[in-house]
């Protein structure tokens, strides 16, 4: 009695059970796909959020426009937890989370300490762009035209938050696959 | 693959680049209305970042870690600036700032532009031997 055929698309080592056929592209590659993408989808935010705000100076029937304080406050946020979480340094993320012992352990809290706060900043944009969507738009009781502008900074502020993702993963592809060469 | 000579490579890229110039200039002309040369702007510097940071990161002969971010923020620009070139004049014919047409004209002027460039860079691009 001979042992029964593995099927060709069943790969132990792959994360699935069953892989994606015609989808194979060396991790190399695959960052490179994944942090253009990253720009990409963080600019259709950024041009969303532009794009409300020349609605509302061009276009705007009603009385409510795009300011600073409420509007684009959310946007700073959100830029700002990306910037700090995609400048922490990865090898020194990676002791003070797995607990290595390459740094001493006095300095493993900086880099928890700063990730929090990015991805605090991360929330908090999201957090606060549903919040001007609810309060300045939503709350008063505008109709569609006028409530598409904080529709617009939600668009804005969650694809920066896939953008930022997006990017940490494709970054960590790579160190995995390295790791893996390495060992 | 058919062996092309370099003066017809350089002649037909040239072509569809000013092609696609006449497109970008043809849409500000005609409305009188000068906001699609953003257009050229971006797409002429969407190349840029990522050629400096790979040549800048290239003077390390082994991948470290500090040349490896440095190719992704280049790649990360240049994400950024192609699809603002793209979503420049959707943005302003969404307004009716600029007209329909006008946003039409200079997306395909702006992508045919891009597209020499691109192409111009892979068919001179001679990989280092070894």
């Amino acid at each position: 009695m001979s042992c029964p055929e593995i099927p060709i698309w069943i790969h132990s080592e792959s994360l699935f059970r069953i892989a994606i056929p015609g989808f194979k592209l060396p991790p190399s590659s695959l960052r490179a796909v994944g942090v253009y993408a990253s720009g990409a989808i963080f600019s259709l935010g950024f041009y969303a959020m532009l794009d409300a705000a020349l609605y509302s100076s061009h276009k705007n029937g009603s009385t409510v426009h795009v300011r600073f304080f409420p509007d684009w406050l959310p946007l700073l946020f959100s830029c700002i937890g990306m910037l700090v979480i995609n400048l922490v340094e990865k090898a020194r993320l990676q002791s003070a989370l797995t607990g290595g012992s390459s740094f001493s352990s006095g300095e493993d809290w900086q880099a928890k300490v700063v990730l929090f706060l990015g991805f605090a900043f991360l929330a908090g944009g999201m957090a606060s762009s549903i919040a001007v969507l609810v309060l300045k738009y939503a709350l008063p009781g505008y109709s569609m035209p006028t409530l598409g502008m904080g529709v617009a900074n939600v668009i804005c502020n969650a694809s920066v938050m896939v953008s930022c993702v997006l990017l940490w993963v494709a970054q960590n592809i790579e160190d995995e696959y390295s790791y893996s060469l390495s060992l | 693959m058919v062996q092309i000579s370099p003066l017809s490579k350089i002649i037909t890229l040239s072509t569809v680049l000013a092609t696609g110039f006449l497109l970008i200039i043809l849409s500000c002309a005609l409305w009188n209305n000068w906001l699609p040369l953003i257009v050229v702007a971006v797409f002429c510097l969407a190349p840029a970042p990522n050629a400096i940071c790979q040549s800048w990161a290239g003077q390390d002969d082994f991948m470290s870690e500090s040349s490896s971010t440095v190719v992704d923020f280049g790649r990360f620009s240049t994400g950024f600036m192609v699809v603002s070139g793209l979503s420049i004049p959707v943005m302003l014919a969404h307004n009716s700032i600029i007209n329909t047409a006008a946003m039409w004209m200079s997306l395909s002027g702006g992508l045919l532009i891009y597209a020499t460039i691109i192409t111009f860079g892979a068919f001179f691009y001679e990989p280092e031997e070894f």
